[in-house]
This record gives structure tokens, sequence and C-alpha cells, in this order.
């Protein structure tokens, strides 16, 4: 072994990768060299010096955050995708559109009741692109006499319950009867982001539920191709500022972060650095009235990013990040 | 590295059949690793928690991927050094964040001069790690801080052995005239 081979062997040795052979070389080498053990030293000193730098440890709310994280992913999986029909599907359905019209006033014209399980007509002519099946979700019937209710296509009863038999001996059943709806069309579209917004504001109602419409939601407004319509802002903002679910509330500030910021939607995400208890929600919040201000400056946003930078009670990464992010606004 | 290879491989297909449980338990596992990794990668503790966590995302939605060719933790340390370079190619800001402005929260009962004495050996050393590349920081950091042996450190880098000593000896290099300028070897102990 020559003195060029130490550097070498003696990196194996620190990292522990010196066979036994290679170990006995250098140690006889190094009694036989002052200029190399000097080196050696040095090798020593820089590997301790190193290992004294502290390790990053996991804390509960890393932990919480990232199983909560895992979950949601899962859960985003398990998720159909939503994927509205493409132009060239378009012509076929007008043309279908058109047939069912043309059958439906030829049946009328022959003087024949239509049945009422015709199959699925377009809601309107004139918007080929939302479609959807017949008849409201609910059903009901009061009189056997005028009931027209077509067992043979298996329809699914709900909320099934019955009325004795009256005095003229006859009972009561009564039922709602459900069919499953499809809306195709693109998120923009003002019918579909209408129901879009109604499912996320009204009728989704666990954490689950929601959160899958937002990711709906999100994946299709977030990408800045098409501007987020007022109700699902609306929809989005009200989950953000009310929902008992951190995880949702997250959500839905992640929606909100990827739209292009208004006023509406910074006075949101003021609110929720504000008042917000989860440190998650907080983190969207200051990226995205970070992001804004670097756009267009305001006094609200600066002040309360300050605010947050310097707050001894805030969450460390919270503080952090405000601090960051107020460095990367030019005032 | 300790080897728990085949409950690594039962978690793995556990995650493929979409068991939540199996993702929890990799990342009980691994994460306090991954993330000590992309914590001295990206010197930024809130980014460092990100690319870990995008680690898990990715392995939920690779998991069919793995071909057992590297081991489960090679595999999943090269998912992060792929993940750590791509944040820092995206937002170069992780590595001008001061590093007071991201300490690492306080351990219990710890006084306030260990905690400055703490903070002061990290910034030191992390100053000097800022100046290695990607490429040798990685392998450094595998070698010294996850005592990693060379050999897994190439799976993981997807490069050979000899690739991997020197890069390791050139970021020695660099680290020693960091700390041979102005600033004295004890300055960070």
């Amino acid at each position: 072994m020559d003195c060029r081979d130490v550097k070498t062997i003696a990196l194996d040795r620190l990292a522990g990768e010196a066979d036994e052979a290679s170990r006995r070389e250098l140690s006889a080498h190094l009694a036989g060299c002052e200029n190399c053990r000097r080196e050696m030293g040095r090798l020593e000193d820089l590997w301790t010096v190193l290992g004294t730098d502290p390790d990053a440890t996991v804390t509960p709310e890393f932990r919480e955050r990232s199983l909560e994280l895992i979950e949601e992913e899962f859960l985003r999986r398990r998720v159909r995708e939503f994927r509205p029909r493409t132009r060239s599907v378009r012509p076929f359905l007008q043309a279908a559109a058109m047939l069912a019209a043309g059958a439906v006033g030829y049946l009328i014209a022959r003087g024949l009741p239509s049945s009422s399980t015709a199959s699925p007509t377009p809601v309107a002519g004139s918007a080929p692109r939302a479609i959807a099946t017949p008849s409201a979700g609910i059903a009901r019937a009061s009189n056997t006499g005028s009931a027209v209710l077509d067992l043979a296509s298996n329809p699914r009863f709900s909320n099934v319950s019955y009325r004795p038999a009256d005095p003229d001996g006859r009972v009561g059943i009564e039922f709602d009867v459900t069919t499953r709806q499809t809306v195709v069309g693109r998120p923009e579209e003002p019918e579909v982001a209408r129901l879009l917004a109604y499912l996320l504001s009204r009728n989704a109602e666990t954490a689950g539920e929601k959160s899958r419409a937002i990711a709906l939601v999100s994946e299709h407004y977030g990408t800045g191709s098409a501007t987020a319509s007022p109700e699902i802002v609306a929809a989005l903002s009200a989950t953000l500022r009310k929902d008992p679910n951190p995880g949702v509330r997250k959500k839905a500030a992640d929606a909100l972060a990827s739209f292009a910021i208004t006023p509406e939607i910074r006075t949101v995400f003021l609110a929720a650095l504000v008042s917000d208890k989860n440190p998650a929600v907080r983190l969207v919040a200051v990226d995205a009235l970070a992001a804004a201000a670097k756009q267009s400056p305001d006094a609200a946003t600066i002040a309360s990013l300050r605010e947050k930078a310097v707050d001894p009670q805030e969450n460390g990464f919270v503080r952090a990040k405000a601090a960051s992010a107020l460095k990367a606004i030019s005032f | 590295m300790e080897s728990k290879g085949s409950d690594d491989l039962e978690l793995l297909e556990r995650i493929r059949r979409g068991d939540t449980g199996g993702a929890g338990e990799l990342f009980e596992r691994y994460a306090p690793a991954l993330l000590r990794f992309t914590d001295r990668m990206l010197s930024d503790r809130a980014s460092a928690e990100e690319v870990t966590q995008e680690v898990f995302v990715k392995v939920i939605s690779r998991a069919h991927q793995y071909d057992g060719r590297a081991g489960v933790a090679s595999w999943l340390f090269a998912i992060a050094a792929n993940a750590c370079r791509d944040r820092r190619r995206r937002d170069r800001r992780a590595m001008v964040v001061p590093l007071e402005a991201v300490a690492e929260p306080r351990a219990r009962g710890e006084g306030i001069e260990s905690t400055i004495a703490s903070r002061q050996r990290r910034q030191a050393v992390r100053q000097a790690l800022s100046e290695l590349s990607d490429e040798q920081r990685e392998a450094l950091v595998l070698a010294r801080y996850h005592g990693m042996p060379y050999a897994e450190i190439a799976e993981t880098l997807g490069i050979s052995v000899g690739a991997v000593k020197t890069r390791i000896f050139r970021a020695v290099e660099t680290l020693k005239a960091h700390f041979s300028e102005g600033e004295s070897w004890t300055a960070a102990t």
C-alpha cells in the first residue's frame, strides 16, 4: 500500500466496508507514515463532525397527517374516475336524442299512450351534452287506480311502509322508487356545475362522500383550463369554513388553492389562517395566500402572514412557512 | 440497513390489495429513516415531510410495479432520492430557507443551551452538506447516516459500487475543504 491508497481505504474503514486484510495493511502503513496518520485523523474528525448533526424525528402531528393522507390516497384510488365523454361522442348522442324524440312524437301522433318505462331520454334536446335518465328520483303512488308502475322493470323500492285497511277495505303501501341517474357533461357546464355544488354542499353526508366530490371538482377545475363556477367556489368555501372534519376541510382548501384566487377565495383563506384548528389547513392557506400576494400583494394578506410568522403560539411549520412566504413577496 | 425482506414483501402485497393497514405499517417501519434522509437532502423540514409523504403515496400507486430486483428498503430510498431531486429542481427555495426558521421541534425536557448548541451543530453540518452535489450528498448521507453498505447504495442509486466510492470520496474532499476554509473542525462540535 502506498500513500495514494490510504484515503480510499481509510474511507472504506470509516464506512465499515474495509475487510480485515485492508484494515491490517492500513494500520501497518499508518504506523510508519506521519503524513498519512494526520490525514487519517482529519478524516476521522470529519466523520465524527458529520455524526453530530441531529436526526429529524417523526413527530406525532406528522405521523397523524401522513396516515390520514395514506387513507385518503386509498380512498381516492377506489373512486371511479369521472371522465366526460369526448367530443367525438356528441354527434351520436345528438342523433340518439333526435331519434328518441321522433319515436315519442310518432307514438303520440298514432294516439298510443307512451309507456312510463320508455328508454332514457335526454333532459333537453338543446343540451345534448348533459343527458339524464327519465323520472325524478322519487315516484309516489297515492291511488292504485292511477298509479302506473311497471314491476317488470324490477324497480328498487325504499322507505316502504304499510297502512292498515281503511273503512272501505283499502290498504296503503307507500314507498319511494329510486332510479339511477347518469349525468354526463363537462364540469364547466352550468348543469354539471350546479349538480356538483349541490352534491358537495347538501347531499354528501359522510366525509368520504364529500372527499370524493371535492376530488372530482378539484381534478377538473384545478387544472387552470376551466374557470370554476361561483356555485362550486361557494360550496367549497362553505366546506372550508364549516366542515367539522379536518381532512375534508384540507381537501376543500387544496381545491380552492388550485383555482385562480378571487377576493372571495382570499377572504376564506384569511379566515382559515386565523381560525382553522388544523395546522395542515393553515399551511395550505399560507401557500395560497402567498401565491396570490406574489401576483398582487395586499395589505390584509401581508399583515396576516406577518402575524403568523411571529406568533409564538402558532405551529412551527406554519410559522416557518409564513416567514418564508413573506420573503418571497416583493412589497 | 436492517433487513426485513419477507415482511416488507408481505406489506407490499397488502398494499397492492388495497389494505390501508399495510401502508400504515410500512410507514411506521420506514418513515423515520426516510424522513432523516429527505431532511438531510433538502435541508428543510417542511419539504422533507412533504417528500416523505409523497414517497408513501407513490408506493401505494406503484406497489404493483415493484419487481423484487432491489430490496424494498432500496426501492423506497430510490423513490425518495428521485423525489428529493425533483423537489430541489422544482423549488430552489428549499436551499435558501434559513435553518433556524425550520428548526427541529425541541424534544421534551431539552434545555435551551443544548438546543442552541444542537442548532449550531445542525447549521454547520447542513451548510457543509449543501455544498455537495445531489449525487455526492445522496451517497454520503446513505453511507454515513444510514449505514448502508456500498452495494446497497449502488442498488438504490442505480450506479456501480465504484461510482458510489467515487462520489463519497469526492464528497469528503469537498467537506474537508469547506471545514478548513475559515471554520475550525471543532466549530460544529
